[in-house]
C-alpha cells in the first residue's frame, strides 16, 4: 500500500463515552471479521476490561476501506486507554498516529478527561477530528457539545461529525472523515529502518512480539535488526499486523503499523519507546521515544505464602513488557517478610496489576496502602525521596518534609460547584480558578495535595455532586507539609506495613478510623489482640479485637459429611488469605485498611 | 460388611426457631404417602442391603419421628424390621420430641425393637422452651423419659443446648441436674447456631435477639466439658457423652469411616466410595419413588484425597482420634506423611496429642475443632 493510502490514527474519549463501541463499529463496517468473531467491544480483549468497561492496554487493528472515491485504504486504529491512570499509554499510541477522533458524549458534554486527551494530541501535532456521540438519545444536544468543544478546547468543530456508535449513525461519515482530514504518514521506505516501538507483549511461543509504527525504511521476514537503545541483534521472524487477530504480512513499510517477532526471549531486550533498525544500514539516529513515566504511587507487593517470592517477580517482568509505567524493586518488611515495592501510575493502575497477578499468574497477594513519594529533608541537609512510610527517618532527623500536589481539573455541573469547594477544602486543596464551559458547566482548578486524591478525594466527589464530576489530575509541583508517621500496633508490636504518613492536624483522627477499621477486618482470634494507632510515643487511638472464646461445629444431621467439608473448606481458604504477623493473622484487606477509612 | 441405617422424617408439628434441618410443618395431609413412599424405598434397596451385610445400626431422625400418628411410625419400623439384615447387637434408636409422645408411643417403639430413645429435651426452662419455638415443656421432657423407662427402653439420651436466648449459668446447671435426676445414659449437647433463613436469623438482623456473650456461651461450654465427666458421663464425641458402654455406636460410625444407607428425603448415604443424598423435597420424593426412580439427588464420588480428609476430621471429631494402624491400613501410608505440617502445628497450639496408635484433639483442640479439623484439608 502506498503510504498516500495510509491513515494511523486513535480515538480519545473520557471514559464511557463510547469509544471502545465506536471501535467495533469501525471494524465491523470495514468488515475485518465476520459476525460470527464480532465480540461486544473486541479491542478490550483482556477479561479484566470487559468486566471492567474500560481499556487499559492500548490495542492495534488494521482496517481496509474502499472509500466513496473507489480508492482502498489502508486505516490503522490504535486504541488508547481513556482512564487519567492510563495517560501515559494514550501519549504512547499517539506517538504512533497522525490523527485522532475525540469521542465526546452528547448527552454529558466535555469532561475533565477529554481536555488533558486533546492537549496531548495537540503535543503530537495530530489532526482531530470531533466525533459528537450518542446522538441518538433523547437528552443529546450536540450543538451545545460543538460549542464546548470550541469554547473549552478550542477547536474547530466545523468538520465534527455526529455519530450513535450504539446504532451505527454516521459511521461511514467517519471513515471518509479519517480519509480526507486525517494527513497519510509522512516516511520514505527507501531510507534506513526506523520503527518505534509503541507496546509490546510475551507470548509464549513466539517470546516477545513488539508491536511497531515504521516511520522510515521497511521489514521482511528473515532480516537482521537492532535495537537503538538496548543494542539487542534479532532475526525478524515474523511480520504481520492485527486484523485484529495477529495475521503475517510480507512486509512492513514506511508508515505501517504492524507487529514483529524475533529470536526475543529476554524481556529486558524490548523496551517500548526504542527504535528498531536494520544491522546492515542503521539509521544515524533513533526516534524520539517517549518522555520517560514517572510513577505517582507506591505499595508493597508481597506474597501471602513465601515460596511464591520468584514466581512474584517473573510475573512482574512479564508485566512490566509492556507496561512501562510499572516500576518495582525488593523490599523487605519485618511484617510480611520479602516482596517488591511497585510504583503505579495511580490507584486504577495498581488495582488492575494486583488484580492480573492473580488472575493471570495465580498468586496470592498481600498488597500495602499506598503511598506518594516524600521529600524528606533531613537536618544533615540530605534529601531523601521516601515512597515507603516504613523508611521514613526519625522525627528527631527530620528538617522538614515536601509533598508533592497536582493541579486537578473538575468539570462539574454549577448546581455542585459549592461541593466541590467544600470537599476540596477538606482535602487541604487550594483554590485556583473557575471558568463557564457553557451556562452550567464549570471547570474548577485546585491546587491539592495528591495523597488526598489517593485517599478519597474522587470518591468524595462524586459522592457530593452526585456523579457528575469529572476530574482530571496532573503533578505540579512539591511543597513542604506537616506529616507525620501514623503506626499501629498489633499485640503492642508495630506493624511496619501499616504505618502511613499523614497530614499532622489529621493523625488523630485518622489512627482512629484506622483502628475502628481494624477490629472489623482483623477476626477474633486465640486470644485478645489490642490495636494501637500511635504518633510517635504517643497513642492516639486504641481498640481491641476480643478473643476467640471457641470454634466448633454442632450437630451433624444424618451424614451430611459434605455441609460440613464445606463449612471447612470455607475456613481453610479465608485462612489463605491471611498473613501471619508475629502471632496475629491478618486478613489481606487490612493492609489496604486505611483507603477504607472516611 | 457392616454398616448403619439412617431414616429420616421431614415433619415437625412446629418448626423451632433455630432450626434449619429439613424438616417442615403443617404436611399432614402428606404423612401416609411419606411413610408408603419411605416403605417402599426400603423395599427396593431390600437386597442390596442383604448384599452388603448386616446393620449394626438402625436411626430413625427427623424433623420428628414422633409426629407421625403411632400407626405409621409402627409401619415403619416394622418394615424396616423386615427388610434390613441386621446383626445380633442391633441399636435401633428412634428420635422423640417430648411434646409428641405418650406412654403408648413408648410402648409400641419398645414392643417393635426400638432399643434407645433420644429425646430433644434443649432445656428444662419452660420460658426459654417457649423463646425459641418448643413445642413442649420441661414437665413433658421428664413424662417422656419416665414413660421410656415404663416401656423398659433403658437406654435413653437427652439433647441439651447451651448459649440460648435468656440463658443463664443456672438455667443450664438446672437442665444438667434434671438430666442426672432421671438416669439417663447418654447427653448430647449443642450451642445454638444462628443460620442463614432461620427466624432467629431474622430476629438478629433486626436486633430483637438476645443472646449470652461470647463469654457466657463459653463458661457454659466449659461447665459442660468439665461437669458431666465427674457425673460419670464420659466425653466419647466433642459434643456426646455417655456412661458406661451408651455410647450412641450410630453417630461414631459417622466419625469412624463407616457404611451407611439413609432413607427418606434428604437422607445422605455412604457406601462403595460414593456420597449421595435424597432430594429434600418431601413431594419429589414421594413423586420419585412412585414412579419407580431414583429419590438421590446428588452423588459425589469420594477421592482418595477426599476419602483421606474426611477419614481425618471426623475421626478428630471423637475422643479416640485417628487410629494409626486403620489409616495406614486404608491408605498404604501413614498419618504423618501427609500431615506432618498440621500436626507439629496443631501440637504447638496443644490442640493435639499423639500416642503409639492414636492422634487425638485435647479438650482444647476439641473446643477449637474447627480449625484442627481444617488442618486436615490436604
Amino acid at each position: 500500500m502506498q503510504t498516500t493510502h495510509i491513515r494511523n490514527f486513535s480515538i480519545i474519549a473520557h471514559i464511557d463515552h463510547g469509544k471502545s463501541t465506536l471501535a467495533d463499529r469501525l471494524i465491523e463496517r470495514t468488515g475485518v471479521l465476520t459476525e460470527r468473531e464480532m465480540k461486544e467491544q473486541v479491542l478490550d480483549s483482556m477479561e479484566l476490561e470487559r468486566e471492567r468497561g474500560i481499556t487499559i492496554k492500548a490495542q492495534t487493528v488494521r482496517l481496509t476501506y474502499k472509500a466513496k472515491d473507489g480508492e482502498l485504504y489502508e486505516l490503522n486504529l490504535i486504541d488508547t486507554p481513556g482512564h487519567v491512570d492510563f495517560t501515559y499509554e494514550v501519549s504512547r499510541s499517539l506517538a504512533a498516529c497522525e490523527g485522532a477522533l475525540l469521542v465526546v458524549d452528547a448527552t454529558q458534554g466535555v469532561e475533565a478527561q477529554t481536555l488533558a486527551n486533546v492537549y496531548m494530541a495537540l503535543e503530537h501535532d495530530l489532526e482531530i477530528i470531533p466525533v459528537i456521540n450518542k446522538v441518538d438519545l433523547p437528552s443529546a444536544d450536540p450543538d451545545k457539545v460543538k460549542k464546548e468543544i470550541e469554547d473549552a478546547i478550542g477547536l474547530d468543530t466545523s468538520n465534527a461529525v455526529l455519530t450513535s456508535a450504539k446504532t451505527g449513525l454516521g459511521v461511514d461519515d467517519i471513515l471518509e472523515a479519517i480519509v480526507a482530514h486525517i494527513p497519510p504518514p509522512s516516511g520514505d521506505e527507501k531510507k534506513p529502518l526506523r520503527a518505534l516501538i509503541f507496546d509490546s507483549y510475551f507470548d509464549s511461543y513466539k517470546g516477545v512480539i513488539a508491536h511497531i509504527r515504521l516511520m522510515d525504511g521497511l521489514i521482511k521476514k528473515g532480516m537482521e535488526l537492532q535495537m537503538m537503545a538496548t543494542g539487542k541483534v534479532f532475526e525478524v521472524t515474523d511480520v504481520g499486523c492485527f486484523q485484529p487477530t495477529p495475521v503475517e504480512v510480507p512486509q512492513l513499510a514506511a508508515g505501517d503499523v504492524g507487529f514483529i517477532a524475533g529470536s526475543l526471549k529476554n524481556v529486558r531486550d524490548v523496551r517500548v519507546g526504542d527504535t528498531v533498525t536494520t544491522t546492515g544500514n542503521p539509521a544515524p539516529d533513533p526516534l524520539p521515544g517517549y518522555r520517560g513515566v514517572t510513577p505517582m504511587v507506591y505499595c508493597g507487593l508481597y506474597p501471602v505464602d513465601s515460596a511464591d517470592y520468584d514466581n512474584l517477580k517473573d510475573a512482574l517482568e512479564k508485566l512490566q513488557l509492556n507496561d512501562a509505567a510499572l516500576v518495582f524493586e525488593p523490599e523487605t518488611s519485618v511484617a510480611l517478610g520479602f516482596g517488591y515495592r511497585c510504583g503505579f501510575l495511580g490507584l486504577l493502575h495498581m488495582d488492575v496489576i494486583q488484580e492480573r497477578l492473580e488472575r493471570e499468574y495465580h498468586l496470592g497477594l498481600i498488597t500495602t496502602a499506598p503511598s506518594v513519594i516524600y521529600h524528606v529533608h533531613t537536618t544533615a541537609g540530605e534529601m531523601i525521596a521516601v515512597d515507603n512510610p516504613a523508611k521514613l527517618p526519625p522525627p528527631q532527623n527530620i528538617e522538614f518534609i515536601e509533598e508533592p500536589f497536582v493541579k486537578a481539573t473538575v468539570i462539574v455541573p454549577n448546581d455542585y460547584v459549592g461541593a466541590v469547594m467544600q470537599v476540596s477544602q477538606d482535602k487541604r486543596g487550594e483554590y485556583k480558578s473557575m471558568d463557564y464551559l457553557d451556562t452550567n458547566r464549570v471547570m474548577l482548578i485546585y491546587h491539592i495535595p495528591l495523597s488526598e486524591i489517593i485517599y478519597d478525594y474522587f470518591d468524595q466527589l462524586k459522592s457530593t455532586t452526585r456523579g457528575y464530576a469529572s476530574l482530571d489530575y496532573e503533578l505540579a509541583d512539591y511543597q513542604p507539609s506537616k506529616l507525620v508517621k501514623l503506626d499501629i500496633l498489633l499485640n503492642g508490636e508495630p506493624v511496619d506495613a501499616l504505618s502511613t504518613i499523614v497530614f499532622s492536624d489529621q493523625a488523630a483522627y485518622r489512627g482512629r478510623l484506622l483502628a475502628q477499621k481494624l477490629r472489623e477486618l482483623i477476626p477474633k482470634q486465640m486470644f485478645e489482640i489490642p490495636i494501637q494507632a500511635a504518633v510517635g510515643s504517643k497513642i492516639v487511638a486504641r481498640e481491641n479485637v476480643r478473643a476467640y472464646r471457641k470454634d466448633v461445629l454442632a450437630k451433624c444431621y444424618g451424614g451430611d459429611i459434605t455441609r460440613k467439608r464445606k463449612l471447612l473448606e470455607k475456613q481453610k481458604e479465608g485462612k489463605k488469605r491471611m498473613k501471619a504477623v508475629g502471632s496475629v493473622e491478618v486478613p489481606q484487606e487490612a493492609f489496604m485498611a486505611v483507603l477504607k477509612i472516611h | 460388611m457392616e454398616y448403619d441405617v439412617y431414616i429420616h422424617i421431614p415433619f415437625c408439628r412446629k418448626k423451632c426457631s433455630y432450626c434449619d434441618f429439613p424438616s417442615a410443618a403443617g404436611h399432614e395431609a402428606d404423612m401416609e404417602s411419606y411413610t408408603d413412599a419411605l416403605c417402599k424405598e426400603l423395599a427396593l434397596k431390600s437386597e442390596t442391603l442383604s448384599m452388603f451385610g448386616k446393620a449394626s445400626t438402625i436411626y430413625i431422625g427427623g424433623g420428628t419421628p414422633t409426629v407421625l400418628p403411632i400407626p405409621l411410625l409402627a409401619r415403619i419400623i416394622q418394615t424396616v424390621q423386615a427388610v434390613v439384615p441386621t446383626s445380633e447387637n442391633l441399636e435401633f434408636t428412634v428420635e422423640a420430641n417430648p411434646g409428641t409422645v405418650t406412654l403408648e408411643t413408648m410402648t409400641m417403639l419398645s414392643t417393635l425393637g426400638v432399643n434407645r430413645v433420644s429425646i430433644g429435651a434443649s432445656v428444662f426452662d419452660d420460658a426459654i422452651l417457649k423463646r425459641i419455638g418448643r413445642i413442649h415443656t420441661s414437665q413433658d421432657i421428664r413424662d417422656a423419659v419416665r414413660w421410656a423407662r415404663a416401656a423398659l427402653i433403658v437406654n435413653v439420651s437427652v439433647d441439651l443446648m447451651y448459649g440460648l436466648p435468656g440463658q443463664t449459668m443456672d438455667i443450664l446447671k438446672w437442665s444438667v441436674g434434671s438430666s442426672m435426676d432421671l438416669a439417663v445414659t447418654h447427653i448430647s449437647v449443642y450451642g445454638l447456631t444462628v443460620e442463614d433463613g432461620t427466624p432467629f436469623a431474622r430476629e438478629k438482623a433486626t436486633g430483637t435477639l438476645e443472646l449470652p456473650s461470647d463469654e457466657a456461651e463459653e463458661e457454659m461450654y466449659d461447665y459442660l466439658s468439665e461437669t458431666l465427666p465427674k457425673f460419670g458421663f464420659r466425653r466419647y464425641e466433642i459434643s456426646n457423652y455417655a456412661r458406661h458402654d451408651f455410647l450412641c455406636r450410630h453417630n461414631l460410625g459417622y466419625w469412624q469411616d463407616r457404611p451407611y444407607f439413609g432413607f427418606g428425603a434428604a437422607s445422605h448415604s455412604y457406601h462403595n466410595g460414593k456420597r449421595t443424598a435424597n432430594t429434600k423435597d418431601i413431594n419429589k420424593y414421594i413423586n420419585a419413588v412412585g414412579n419407580g426412580e431414583s429419590p438421590a439427588h446428588t452423588e459425589e464420588t469420594v477421592t482418595r484425597e477426599k476419602h483421606i480428609e474426611e477419614f481425618c476430621f471426623l475421626a478428630l471429631r471423637t475422643a479416640e482420634g485417628i487410629d494409626r494402624d486403620k489409616f495406614a491400613n486404608v491408605f498404604g501410608c501413614e498419618v504423618e506423611n501427609l500431615y506432618q505440617k498440621s500436626i507439629d502445628d496443631l501440637k504447638s497450639k496443644n490442640f493435639l496429642e499423639e500416642t503409639t496408635t492414636h492422634f487425638y484433639l485435647t479438650p482444647l483442640g476439641m473446643k477449637f475443632g474447627n480449625q484442627a479439623f481444617a488442618a486436615f484439608l490436604l
